[in-house]
């Protein structure tokens, strides 16, 4: 099949147990479905349905009990760990319900980083994280620690990082369950500002129904199968 | 590497890891560690240089001694070991004899030393030695070691009896006694305290004036072009003037001694290294707090598309910082230590002349003992930090995720 015709993301046939003493505990039963380049894709369900694990092994974080994942048509499950971190950081992006920002280093230093492990130069890597940050309105909050910057900043400062290295996918995880209402909203709509400006495919996970009507596809996952 | 050596130091300087504990405390422990090899490795070398240095000032880089007899032709006997060994570069005659001093009452066997005034400064390195009067040698002036001088109570200026034992012809087993005044011009540390304690040194005329031995003398000071090569020279020079000159240089003089001091260097090298060693593995031990700690940065950065090689190197990494740092720190404070020595050594007998032959040594820094110190501190640093390296590559980012 040609490369480009195939789709972004194709899942076949997944399935995910965890070791819970002796036996197993499938979490993942059994999953197939495509994903076109530039879709807004939600998972939804309650929390154990398996929509979080289905999201990290999409997002090559964790790999699958059987059943694979083609990423325009390339089985990442085949790569070694290193070519895998290698096309994490060249063609997807993440997004968690805790920013998970490195305490150590500044608002800049972060957004720097997928840049500086991909052995950019730090200039270019700086000049580029600081254009994100000026989007994301933190261009004077740039030198400013995590525990100097608040929960709504911290979270934009983790999609600034995201996306430094124009990602093809943006996963997001609860991106908005840390959140209150009005920070919530402004996130909600940055996502989608983003998917518009960089054609983005966005696979997120959220328990938010009403951000869940803003996709352009919804998998209600139940019982670790797509309901 | 750049990038991982950054991240590496940025993620080590961070609260958990300064005000956390135990971490600054292991550091400190490797600190003190290369500190503790760098003095004692110093005083060890101090001590044998002071010693070598004593030796080859006072009696040259190797002795030639005609056994049985005396040596009456210089010209013929300098010119045939020069040709032998080509290294030579200067040779001194000397006489001695065993005689008796005899002050206010009191006597005492010394060893009194002869040197032909004319080579004496190219051969020994002497004057330096001078701790009060001068070093003037004649027929009337000697010099004396300062713990004769301290033993009769002797001062420059001061007048001592020379009393030499003369056998006699017509009966072996009878002597007459010769005896001379001499002036103490000056008294010296000869830098070895059995020296110091019984050398008289004079100008090889008033030796051989007082022994009436005429233009004879028992051998030559020799000075080579570089000392070290003095075993091979006098191996050389023994096997060509054959068995009726005794070859000595300064490393035969006291050879158990200085064996015993390479052995010893390397005893306490290994003895002290023990300390880099379990202050490397409470480092060690220090780092696999730190990765618990650390489990949610190590997942992002997996996240990020940092390969669990990577994340190897950053901690790899963080190991090399800490065994730089600590080696650096440690020589600061061990040169400190030296110091220390140093200035202590001028107030307090810290080693005893009667135990170590010499009372004072000069500390000696050297590149190859900082060399070893420093690569063999870092690589168990190195080695510590592999262990927390590996096992921080190979958290599970979903694990690492689910603890941020």
């Amino acid at each position: 099949m040609d490369n480009q015709l195939a789709p972004l993301i194709a899942v076949h046939q997944l399935t995910k147990n965890y070791q819970t003493g002796a036996s197993d505990l499938p979490v993942l039963r059994g999953v197939s479905f495509d994903i076109q380049s530039g879709e807004a894709v939600c998972l939804l369900g309650a929390s154990g349905a398996g929509k979080s694990t289905l999201l990290q092994i999409l997002g090559t974080l964790d790999r699958p009990t059987s059943g694979e994942v083609l990423y325009r048509g390339q089985n990442l499950f085949k790569l070694d760990d290193e070519s895998l971190a290698d096309f994490r950081n060249q063609k997807m992006g993440f997004v968690f319900q805790f920013h998970h920002l490195i305490q150590e280093l500044t608002a800049l230093e972060n957004v720097m980083l997928p840049a500086l492990i991909a052995n950019e130069e730090k200039e270019s890597s700086r000049e580029k994280a600081l254009s994100w940050l000026q989007f994301m309105g933190l261009s004077e909050r740039h030198n400013h620690y995590p525990h100097q910057l608040s929960g709504g900043e911290l979270q934009r400062v983790a999609i600034a990082r995201a996306l430094i290295k124009n990602p093809e996918v943006l996963f997001a995880d609860e991106p908005t369950g840390n959140l209150d209402s009005e920070n919530s909203k402004k996130i909600q709509e940055l996502f989608f500002e983003l998917r518009k400006k960089l054609g983005l495919t966005l696979i997120v996970v959220t328990h938010d129904l009403q951000f869940s009507n803003l996709f352009t596809r919804v998998f209600n996952v139940k019982d670790g199968r797509l309901a | 590497m750049k990038f991982y050596f950054w991240l590496a130091y940025r993620l080590l300087f961070s609260r958990q890891i300064l005000f956390g504990g135990s971490a600054p405390l292991s550091f400190f422990g490797l600190v003190l560690g290369v500190a503790a090899l760098v003095a004692s490795m110093a005083v060890m070398s101090g001590y044998e240089e002071t010693l070598k240095n004593a030796m080859t000032d006072v009696t040259g880089d190797m002795q030639i001694v005609r056994r049985g007899k005396l040596v009456d032709d210089w010209d013929a006997f300098s010119k045939k070991a020069k040709e032998i060994e080509p290294r030579i570069q200067a040779m001194a005659r000397f006489g001695y004899a065993e005689a008796v001093i005899a002050r206010k009452g009191q006597v005492s066997g010394v060893l009194f030393q002869g040197v032909e005034l004319s080579d004496l400064n190219k051969v020994l390195k002497i004057q330096h030695r001078v701790k009060s009067g001068e070093f003037h040698l004649d027929t009337d002036h000697i010099v004396v070691g300062q713990g004769l001088a301290k033993k009769f109570d002797i001062k420059v200026g001061e007048k001592i009896y020379l009393v030499v034992p003369l056998s006699t012809p017509f009966d072996s087993s009878g002597f007459r006694r010769q005896s001379k005044e001499f002036i103490v011009s000056g008294i010296m540390d000869f830098g070895k305290n059995e020296w110091n304690d019984r050398l008289v040194l004079g100008d090889l005329k008033a030796l051989q004036i007082l022994t009436e031995i005429g233009n004879r003398y028992t051998g030559a000071f020799v000075k080579l072009g570089n000392r070290n090569d003095s075993a091979n020279a006098a191996t050389r020079l023994s096997e060509k003037l054959g068995s009726s000159f005794s070859i000595m240089d300064w490393n035969d003089v006291n050879r158990n001694l200085f064996e015993a001091v390479k052995i010893e260097r390397a005893v306490i090298f290994f003895v002290v290294l023990i300390i880099v060693i379990v202050a490397a593995f409470n480092i060690s031990s220090t780092l696999y707090v730190f990765i618990r700690q650390k489990y949610s940065d190590i997942a992002i950065l997996k996240t990020l598309g940092l390969s669990p090689r990577k994340i190897r190197h950053v901690f790899l990494g963080q190991g090399l910082i800490v065994g730089f740092g600590g080696v650096l720190l440690g020589f600061l404070i061990g040169f400190l230590l030296c110091l220390g020595f140093m200035l202590l050594q001028n107030h307090y007998a810290l080693i005893s002349g009667s135990v170590y032959k010499i009372d004072r040594i000069e500390v000696q820094i050297r590149w190859l003992d900082l060399f070893v110190i420093a690569s063999s501190s870092v690589f168990i640093c190195l080695i510590a930090t592999l262990s927390p390296a590996i096992r921080g590559s190979q958290l599970e980012v979903i694990e690492g995720l689910k603890n941020g």
